[in-house]
């Protein structure tokens, strides 16, 4: 008998870094991940890797602790709201010239050496974790110390044995990841006073776990393609295919602004949850999950892999009532007791699973109820 | 250009004279009389710019710096060129854009017109911009800021079969107070090349490469130098870079 080998999947996705309330874009990349997640589980052995320690070193984090010790003193961050420092990361970011390298270096080594989290990304870590449960989305371990495989100069020194870094910190240059070999532009990952960019994290994360895998996924902003192109072909050289999944952000009103700017305002997680639960509270008693499955009939299937549409109240109040009726429906069918069958036509070719694909089925007219072991086990 | 030792008044002539030797046509109606005015036509000059077609770049890509090896192949990148590309490199100031790049990776796609032998760097042109137009796209822009750090004198031979002249012994001496690694590049830069086709530097030459905080007070007789606005004083100016007569 043919029994077919179950592969090994990676699933790794941009993080969000915890400065600044969820948005509507980062739920949308966040439940599409947690989808195909879900869904390629019983199919393949599949990883998830989602590790905030390895992004914290980055600018944009070290940057806004030490610019809260500094502007803030002892302040108890477990009292605020995300919204709150959320506030506080706007009036960082407007705040004009960045720090020195030399201010960072603290935070940076209290990260590198001792995994330590500044309280107030502590704090929106641990919101954001009950908004997770929330949403019935598994926790890749947002609160756990995941340090990434390599030393900043360990990758740097893998890539340049492969002839894919210029490091001209010798003259008092940055290092650059070079793919110019293959017509791709020059990027620096490392400026020239030792501040690593995102990109130089997730090399040091990803360089030393993919060659394990049989298939990796890389879940991004549309916004990141550039960057994500050249980590596509880094990655592709180490053996096993990978696939990118570019994620169109969510407008609000047309649009697509940075979290820094403050766009947020009155749509972050916690706003669009409590507005979801209200709605949620007259179904029959399926609130929880018709919040559940509404979030990702509306961010996944309704909103597609594009960033055309802006966010929409009335929509997502809509899918949530889809949702409800969807599960009434399933409620009195029976489990067809095959779900790698009906999960393995959703593949497209690749180990993973495509959640919009998979979304998307659930919905049309004429359709037979859902499988309620699909839903329980892929989208509640 | 007859040797001269290092004053107000060299500097101005000096950096007057390069004005005259790139433009000549140009020369006879501008006001080179003091340093300000200097810095007046200079920024006429890159504000006007040459037309379009006629002005000419070289581009080097700068992989592994190794500042005497640098110096080496600079010259023989600028000894490599023929009649037509140094008369218009000239006119053009001999304008160079420096970028960062490993000249392995991009031999495949690009077609240099020199490349150093331990492949550290490589040039392209003098040519129109448009030539270098994707190269310039695909790099950034060469960036070393550290200070320049006076270092052990270094003597470099100018590759080449000497030609009927004989090679000769020069100095080429470089300020390093206040100067970036980029900065010393730009001087060095334009010295050597403007000194290869004023034909001070040819095949086979010795050149010693010193490096003092500041060139004041040098008693070496200069043949030629690199003027720019002084470090200190922006109303002034300053010898940069500067290569001796024989020694």
């Amino acid at each position: 008998m043919n029994v077919p080998t179950r592969k090994n999947v990676l699933l790794a996705p941009v993080t969000v870094t915890p400065t600044k309330p969820l948005t509507p874009s980062h739920l949308k990349g966040l439940l599409w991940t947690d989808v195909m997640f879900r869904a390629t589980a019983p199919l393949a052995a599949v990883d998830y890797r989602y590790s905030h320690t390895t992004y914290h070193v980055t600018e944009q984090t070290v940057g806004f602790w030490e610019y809260l010790d500094r502007t803030q003193g002892e302040t108890d961050y477990a009292q605020l709201s995300e919204e709150e420092i959320g506030e506080l990361y706007v009036r960082h970011r407007c705040e004009g010239p960045r720090q020195g390298a030399g201010v960072l270096r603290p935070y940076r080594d209290a990260v590198e050496h001792d995994g330590w989290v500044h309280p107030a990304s502590e704090r929106m870590l641990g919101l954001w974790a009950g908004h997770y449960e929330r949403l019935g989305m598994h926790d890749p371990g947002l609160r756990e110390h995941q340090p990434p495989g390599l030393a900043l100069e360990e990758m740097v020194e893998r890539l340049a044995v492969a002839g894919l870094a210029l490091d001209q910190r010798h003259c008092g240059g940055p290092v650059y990841l070079d793919l110019t070999r293959h017509g791709m532009p020059l990027r620096r990952i490392v400026t020239a006073d030792g501040r690593p960019n995102y990109l130089a994290c997730a090399l040091r994360e990803l360089l030393p776990l993919v060659p394990w895998y049989d298939e990796v996924v890389l879940l991004y902003d549309r916004e990141l393609d550039a960057d994500y192109r050249l980590l596509h072909r880094v990655l592709t050289s180490l053996g096993p295919p990978v696939s990118r999944v570019p994620i169109g952000r969510v407008p609000i009103e047309g649009k697509i602004a940075p979290a820094r700017l403050g766009g947020w305002r009155g749509h972050t997680a916690g706003a669009l949850l409590r507005a979801s639960a209200e709605v949620c509270e007259s179904a029959d008693g399926h609130g929880d999950d018709a919040l559940r499955l509404g979030m990702r009939l509306y961010f996944i299937a309704t909103l597609g892999p594009g960033q055309q549409q802006s966010f929409r109240h009335d929509l997502l109040r809509h899918c949530l009532t889809v949702a409800a009726r969807l599960l009434r429906r399933s409620g009195s069918a029976t489990a067809a007791g095959d779900l790698p069958e009906v999960l393995e036509r959703h593949r497209r070719g690749h180990a993973y699973v495509d959640p919009y694909r998979l979304a998307c089925s659930l919905l049309g007219k004429g359709r037979p109820a859902p499988d309620p072991e699909l839903l329980s086990a892929v989208f509640l | 250009m007859s040797p001269f030792p290092l004053s107000s008044a060299a500097l101005l002539k000096s950096a007057a004279d390069r004005v005259r030797s790139a433009r000549p046509e140009l020369a006879d109606g501008l006001d080179l009389s003091s340093a300000q005015a200097l810095r007046a036509v200079r920024a006429g000059l890159n504000g006007a710019r040459t037309a379009p077609d006629e002005e000419v770049l070289a581009v080097v890509v700068i992989g592994r710096l190794d500042l005497p090896g640098w110096v080496r192949e600079t010259c023989a990148f600028a000894l490599g060129l023929a009649p037509t590309q140094r008369e218009a490199w000239r006119r053009s100031f001999t304008r160079t854009v420096y970028l960062a790049g490993s000249p392995a990776n991009l031999r495949e796609r690009f077609a240099f017109d020199h490349v150093a032998g331990d492949g550290s760097a490589a040039w392209a042109g003098p040519a129109p911009g448009a030539r270098t137009a994707t190269l310039r796209r695909l790099l950034k822009s060469f960036e070393a800021a550290h200070e320049l750090t006076a270092q052990r004198p270094a003597t470099v031979t100018v590759p080449g079969r000497p030609g009927t002249r004989g090679p000769v012994r020069r100095e080429l001496y470089l300020a390093t107070a206040r100067v970036s690694v980029t900065g010393a590049l730009v001087h060095l830069n334009h010295l050597l090349a403007e000194a290869v086709l004023d034909g001070l530097i040819g095949p086979g030459d010795r050149l010693t490469l010193r490096f003092v905080p500041r060139l004041s007070g040098l008693g070496a007789r200069l043949a030629m130098l690199r003027v720019d606005t002084d470090v200190h004083r922006p109303d002034e100016l300053q010898a940069c870079a500067g290569l001796t007569t024989e020694v």
